[in-house]
């Protein structure tokens, strides 16, 4: 019994880290109305360079994410800005450019393969930092400690995401963007800047993802593709452009991939991950927090 | 023969009602046209027969068949056609391409849809731009493409939204003389249209609406005269008249 | 000459070359490597019918080749039925599946069929890897399936030289692209392309998209199951995870995407072009710089899709005309 709980409260943490890693995908889809395929790639760029930040300096795997947040911030600014924007002028008049998952595809292609050229195949991990493998112990119970910084880091920054969206002006305006595009430049608003601004924080919202996942998860040059697709099912789940939908969804897997094993083998939890995504998209695809729109 | 019959159509969204009991009825060879100021429900009334959706209540009758729901293909196929306001010409794709798409839908064999398309682009003039790519006309053009695709289907009754919006006062002009034309050659029109030169000179009869109800129904000289026309659109630029 | 003769001049002189190769060049690898082409320019022109044609993005079709090359392996070891017909059985086992998950998310916005798809196909292949028997049926999931090249013979779709799977994909290939062409100039392709570029205004004039829809998926997958059935005869050994991997999947679609979807010329002009790229620095980089293909490949995307989203067809087959151009202008002395 105490293991289902056990598994259930690690699973818990898991997912909220599975939510963060979603989190940037869902803000972007949620104000650029499109899937980046390349999320996966990003958050792998993000764990290596937490990955190296921390072995060349030492520090503490979370003082990392003071280097890795504005740099990831940058990378997803311009790479939305020289790769992407483009399409977006070019389709003006569709509401979701399609043309945008191919772009990213071949992004993530092309990162995933650079990295694999620069740094080799090999699995990397942060082997002896503070956070490995540490356990806390409640009761005869043991709760991963890095999952439960993660966990943490997670709905911090998912209530630092939902202030700056709801509070500032540039979050505003990034919401207005999303809802009608046209009708935000008609005030002022310069959409193009807005699409870079909202990569960005999803980007900085992987990065800080990623440092999450360094001190137990192996750093290697496609580690991003299982959480790219993880991140279409917890998005979808959760509501695409919903922060707490991201968070719910990742929780939702993450108890599935931890508690299900207890009564089914390990892929078949993966079955039914499929299953319930499948299920979601045709029964409620605006997921589980979305809003209604017209999709 | 009544054509089409209206009756006691309303359409609500959540607690909005759009359409309130709306009674017409269009006589075959008739051009029947729907006024009523910005809001009244026009635009509802329209999309409800033209089976985009469902109405609320009523009936709606075409050629003594129970019409409501069914879907726009079926209704093409039964003799019911529409233009939109907003056009949507297949822009990648010749002028005679898009009238193409609308002609099969008499004929399995694309040499047949090939001639009926080129003939009813030749009624209205407008062979000599085949080739063009829809994407590339001018607004009266993409105008005329879209009742050329209505046309091609060989319907019965043709329905207009709005098709003289964007059109300069000479297009207007000829507009209203190609769907003259359409009726002679035997098919029925119902017309929505802010225009009112041009639906003035067009309809037989005329039905106005304001907040989806019927306020008045008559010939364009008694509408014109008509009190509670004139006072449902006090107020509001009269934008060809 | 006119325009036409010089495009049937043209065409005669490629089946030639095509159909001739094989008497020139002997090496099997080289041979190995053009059967792969057809292969996959074969694929993507049978993905065309719906990510072309039908206007959606599926990125899942390598579970229709997973089902075609399963249905006939497991028919021809199991039951000791030839191939063919297991190919056949297989076509229409991947229809079934085809429409029945067109049916749901033919509905959907672009970016989630594209993802419906991608669950489908990620779902089955899970499935297909983690199962031993499904009823009477051996699987055998996780170790994949190998086919003993014993009996060889066209009954039993089994041969000792490439030069036959040449022939057999050459030929599949020729009917595929033959059917594309007659569907563009049918009904069904009229009413594809304006349910996939205008559905509303294609409704009104009597398009029952979502029915056409699915008559492209249908088709599709049929064909895509077939090409399962060869690869299986042909590499004699499948696996879930090369068969219905995603990769294979995007592959097909990208390939599709960059030589230009939704015309005749344009998946198979892309496979063309891809496939040697990707085969050559395979060969050459493999050690040296491994995944090189791959970068290549994702500049490709990125570039043709900023640049030329119609694909690489459209200026190739304007170069194409304005050199048949030149040549009508030089045999006939006047504009042809």
């Amino acid at each position: 019994m105490y293991f289902i709980i056990e598994d259930a409260i690690n699973g818990i943490l898991m997912g909220s880290i599975y939510g963060l890693t979603a989190m940037g995908l869902t803000i972007i889809f949620g104000v650029l109305k499109v899937v980046n395929f390349a999320h996966g790639s990003m958050l792998m760029v993000g764990m290596y360079l937490a990955y190296w930040t921390v072995t060349l300096s030492g520090i503490h795997p979370y003082l990392a994410i003071v280097l890795v947040a504005p740099a990831m911030f940058l990378f997803g600014y311009y790479l939305q800005n020289i790769v992407i924007k483009p399409i977006f002028i070019a389709e003006k008049n569709v509401r979701e450019p399609l043309t945008v998952i191919i772009v990213t595809t071949g992004i993530w292609y092309i990162l995933d393969n650079i990295t694999l050229l620069i740094f080799g195949p090999q699995y990397r991990g942060l082997a002896d930092n503070p956070l490995r493998g540490q356990m806390l112990e409640l009761g005869e119970m043991f709760i991963s400690v890095p999952k439960l910084y993660g966990c943490v880091t997670a709905i911090v920054t998912a209530l630092g995401v939902y202030w700056f969206f709801q509070k500032t002006d540039m979050g505003r305006a990034i919401r207005a963007t999303s809802m009608d595009r046209e009708a935000a430049s008609l005030m002022g608003i310069n959409q193009y800047k807005i699409y870079n601004v909202a990569f960005g924080i999803g980007a900085a919202t992987t990065g800080i993802a990623a440092v999450t996942l360094v001190p137990f998860y192996n750093v290697f040059p496609t580690v991003g593709v299982l959480f790219d697709i993880k991140g279409f099912i917890i998005v979808v789940l959760g509501g695409l452009g919903s922060i707490g939908g991201a968070l719910a969804g990742g929780i939702i897997i993450g108890l599935i991939e931890s508690v299900g094993p207890q009564f089914m083998t390990a892929t078949w939890t993966e079955a039914i991950v499929y299953g319930l995504f499948l299920l979601v998209l045709f029964v409620k695809p605006s997921g589980l927090f979305g809003q209604k729109h017209d999709w | 023969m009544a054509l089409l019959k209206v009756a006691g159509m309303t359409k609500e969204f959540g607690g909005l009602r759009a359409v309130d009991s709306l009674d017409l009825t269009i006589e075959k060879g008739q051009i029947l046209g729907l006024i009523g100021p910005n809001g009244a429900g026009k635009s509802t009334a329209f999309n409800c027969i033209a089976g985009v959706f469902a109405p609320t209540a009523g009936d709606i009758t075409f050629k003594d068949e129970r019409i409501n729901g069914q879907k726009p293909w079926d209704l093409c196929r039964k003799g019911l056609a529409r233009t939109f306001q907003i056009v949507k010409p297949f822009a990648s794709k010749s002028v005679l391409y898009n009238v193409m798409v609308a002609s099969f839908a008499t004929t399995n064999s694309r040499t047949v849809a090939e001639e009926k398309a080129i003939k009813v682009l030749e009624s209205l003039n407008f062979a000599d731009k085949k080739e063009i790519l829809s994407g590339n006309l001018t607004i009266a053009d993409r105008k005329r493409l879209e009742i050329a695709r209505a046309l091609a289907t060989e319907p019965e009754l043709l329905l207009l939204d709005e098709v003289m919006a964007g059109l300069r006062p000479n297009e207007v002009d000829e507009m209203v003389q190609v769907l003259k034309t359409i009726r002679e050659q035997g098919t029925t029109i119902f017309v929505i249209e802010h225009i009112m030169r041009a639906i003035m000179a067009l309809s037989d009869r005329i039905v106005v609406i304001q907040f989806g109800k019927k306020i008045a129904e008559g010939t364009p000289k008694e509408i014109a005269n008509n009190e509670n026309v004139i006072k449902a659109y006090l107020g509001e630029d009269y934008a060809a008249a | 000459m006119t325009h036409k003769q010089i495009n049937k001049a043209a065409f005669i002189v490629v089946l030639l070359i095509a159909f001739g190769l094989p008497l020139v060049i002997r090496s099997a690898t080289y041979l190995h490597i053009l059967v792969l082409l057809f292969f996959y320019a074969y694929l993507t022109t049978s993905w065309n019918l719906v990510g072309g044609f039908a206007g959606v993005l599926p990125l899942g079709h390598a579970a229709f080749v997973g089902i075609g090359a399963y249905t006939s392996t497991i028919l021809f070891l199991q039951y000791g039925i030839s191939p063919w017909l297991g190919m056949l059985v297989g076509g229409v086992l991947a229809t079934m599946a085809g429409i029945l998950i067109g049916l749901p998310t033919f509905k959907m916005r672009g970016a989630y069929f594209a993802l419906a798809t991608i669950a489908f196909a990620e779902g089955f292949r899970v499935i297909v890897e983690n199962i031993d028997f499904l009823g009477p049926f051996n699987v055998n999931g996780p170790r994949g399936l190998q086919i003993p090249p014993l009996n060889t013979g066209l009954g039993n779709f089994l041969f000792t030289g490439k030069e036959p799977y040449y022939y057999i994909i050459l030929i599949m290939l020729i009917a595929v692209l033959v059917l594309t062409w007659i569907i563009s100039r049918s009904k069904l392709g009229y009413y594809l392309n304006a349910g996939g570029e205008e559905p509303e205004a294609a409704m009104a004039l009597g398009v029952n998209v979502a029915r056409a829809k699915l008559i492209a998926m249908a088709m599709s997958s049929f064909l895509t199951a077939m090409a399962g059935t060869f690869y299986a005869q042909f590499t004699l050994y499948i696996h879930p995870k090369s068969i219905i991997s995603l990769d294979l999947s995007f592959e097909i679609a990208f390939i599709a995407l960059i030589g230009g979807r939704g015309s005749i010329a344009g998946p198979i002009l892309g496979a063309l072009l891809l496939r040697p790229v990707g085969d050559f620095s395979r060969i050459y980089f493999g050690d040296t710089l491994p995944g090189l293909h791959l970068i290549i490949f994702g500049l490709v995307l990125i570039l043709v899709m900023n640049f030329q989203p119609r694909g690489l067809q459209e200026p190739l087959t304007r170069l194409y005309n304005r050199l048949v151009q030149r040549i009508t202008q030089k045999t006939t002395g006047e504009i042809g």
